[in-house]
């Protein structure tokens, strides 16, 4: 490969999903997050759907899908979420994101 | 549990670890309370804190993890492939640069050493209330009883909203920040930036970076490793975000400013953790309540100065401050009594600040300063700079620069805002 390509090839994005690979976690078996999606359909902006740095929200339509497994537990989709449809606590002893570099 | 106490501090962070440290240094029996695995594991911050508040709060911090101290800053205003950057160098030695993961570790450690008691693994769900006061803490059918408790829970502060103690936090309450740490060569950083071994560098930039919402970026160099991020205030994000915050941090990654720096590294980790934001809308009505004091970030002791942040020292100061009050409060742990911590920490430097920079959130709410600014200055700039044959003078480039953005008698209003804010 060309040093020009390799340059190229560094410049692009990293997935999301590959970002997290960094990450460890020990996931709680028991969701520590609840949605509840009948109040989502009716969300204009949505906002957890840009705002979570994990993309533990995305849509399907007027839908919102969801998974916990990885969040960081910052908090932030249980503040922006006009219709207040989520609970959310903090992963039982010890579970969830475990930050080593931060 | 079982035990007694004279103190539960719940959370291991800067201000519980400040807490604890400080109050078993004087004799007290304490519990320090953390959900995570280990202290640290759950903290995250931008990348630098201040020292001397520090040193106040622990003895030996020459013992502790730090990577650099800061000798250069610089300020970016950004638009585009475009910035403007302005820099300082100086004798520095004031902040440093760390991981917050390991600093806070190692303050719980301090605490530990002291005599604490550190109990991890464990979520405190809510206060026991006993005779309408604080008697303890209550994790899932365990109850931990103490004369008094210090809450040092976090932005997220649950356990005081299911108290009732405090609002339910609102976006206007918090902003988010998001950061990749960034593995580079040994070597690299001091090549980079003209550092020496233990010097480091402190960016912040502002402008295009985060769409035209108010926030910006952060970069911050450790000791074989680059701190990236970027901080976006919640209240306009909820309706002003045009892409996923993932995508704007990446683009910081690959982006004009930084990419030369990090494109042979490794990222290490990604993570993400809300700030407090408007300190008058965030702080509790009131940070003591009959047994219980509130510190750190629970209690919104976060200082946006406009180019600087300052959290993590706060807290340990706070912590320390809760500490002194429940010793000289000599078993009457009132509100009334424990008052004293509210008026040491407002007569502190932590109060004093929070007092002379509370304009500055207003400031940031000003749409213009996160885009007709910054496309102003680098619009003056390119004009001043590049040119093939005449050039411009200032006054040209500068109504050129702003012509169809933003009016004359605007930017004078908003020159004085900041005059007055900043």
């Amino acid at each position: 490969m060309s040093s020009q390509a390799a340059g190229e090839r560094k410049r692009r994005k990293i997935r999301l999903e590959d970002l997290l690979n960094n990450n460890i976690w020990d996931v709680d078996p028991r969701p520590h997050i609840r949605l509840d999606t009948s109040k989502c359909r009716d969300c204009n902006y949505k906002p957890c759907v840009l705002l979570c740095p994990t993309g533990c929200y995305t849509t399907h339509g007027d839908d919102v899908l969801f998974s916990y497994e990885g969040c960081v537990e910052c908090g932030t989709c249980r503040v922006v979420c006009p219709e207040e449809a989520i609970t959310w606590e903090y992963p039982r002893s010890g579970r969830g994101i475990h930050f080593r570099f931060s | 549990m079982g035990d007694r106490f004279d103190v539960v501090v719940i959370g291991a962070g800067p201000a519980g670890s400040s807490a604890a440290y400080n109050l078993a240094k004087r004799g007290f029996k304490v519990a320090l309370i953390e959900r995570g695995r280990k202290p640290g594991s759950k903290n995250m911050f931008g990348g630098r804190v201040y020292a001397k508040p520090l040193e106040e709060a622990f003895d030996g911090l020459d013992k502790a993890p730090i990577h650099r101290w800061v000798v250069k800053e610089r300020l970016s205003i950004v638009n585009g492939e475009e910035y403007v950057t302005l820099e300082y160098s100086g004798s520095g030695g004031k902040s440093f640069t760390t991981y917050l993961t390991d600093l806070t570790d190692w303050m719980a450690s301090k605490a530990v050493d002291a005599g604490a008691t550190l109990i991890t693994e464990v979520v405190v769900d809510r206060l026991l209330i006993r005779d309408g006061r604080v008697a303890g803490i209550v994790s899932g059918s365990d109850e931990l009883e103490a004369d008094v408790v210090v809450d040092a829970e976090g932005v997220n502060r649950l356990v005081l909203e299911k108290s009732g103690l405090v609002e339910r936090l609102t976006p206007r309450h918090v902003a988010l920040g998001v950061k990749e740490v960034i593995k580079v060569e040994k070597g690299d950083i001091e090549k980079f930036f003209g550092l020496g071994e233990d010097e480091g560098l402190a960016w912040v930039f502002m402008g295009s970076v985060s769409d035209g919402l108010p926030g910006g970026g952060f970069f911050y160099t450790n000791r074989d490793s680059l701190s990236l991020g970027l901080v976006i205030y919640l209240e306009k994000a909820v309706e002003g975000m045009k892409r996923h915050i993932y995508d704007m941090v990446e683009d910081l990654r690959i982006g004009p400013l930084f990419s030369k720096y990090v494109e042979n590294g490794r990222v290490m980790e990604y993570s993400a953790h809300m700030i407090p934001a408007d300190p008058r809308a965030i702080r509790p009505p009131r940070l003591v309540w009959d047994g219980l004091l509130v510190t750190g970030d629970a209690a919104g002791l976060l200082i946006n100065m406009g180019y600087t942040y300052r959290g993590v020292d706060t807290a340990a100061y706070s912590g320390m401050l809760a500490a002194k009050a429940i010793e000289e409060a000599e078993g009457d742990y009132s509100a009334s009594s424990l008052k004293r911590y509210e008026e040491m920490l407002m007569k502190s430097y932590v109060g004093r600040d929070l007092e002379k920079f509370k304009g500055v959130h207003d400031l940031y709410m000003n749409p213009r300063l996160f885009k007709e600014y910054p496309i102003l200055l680098t619009g003056l700039l390119r004009r001043l700079y590049e040119f093939d044959y005449g050039g411009y003078r200032l006054s040209e480039a500068f109504s050129e620069a702003r012509r169809g953005l933003v009016s004359l008698p605007r930017i004078i209003l908003d020159l004085l805002e900041v005059y007055r804010k900043l």
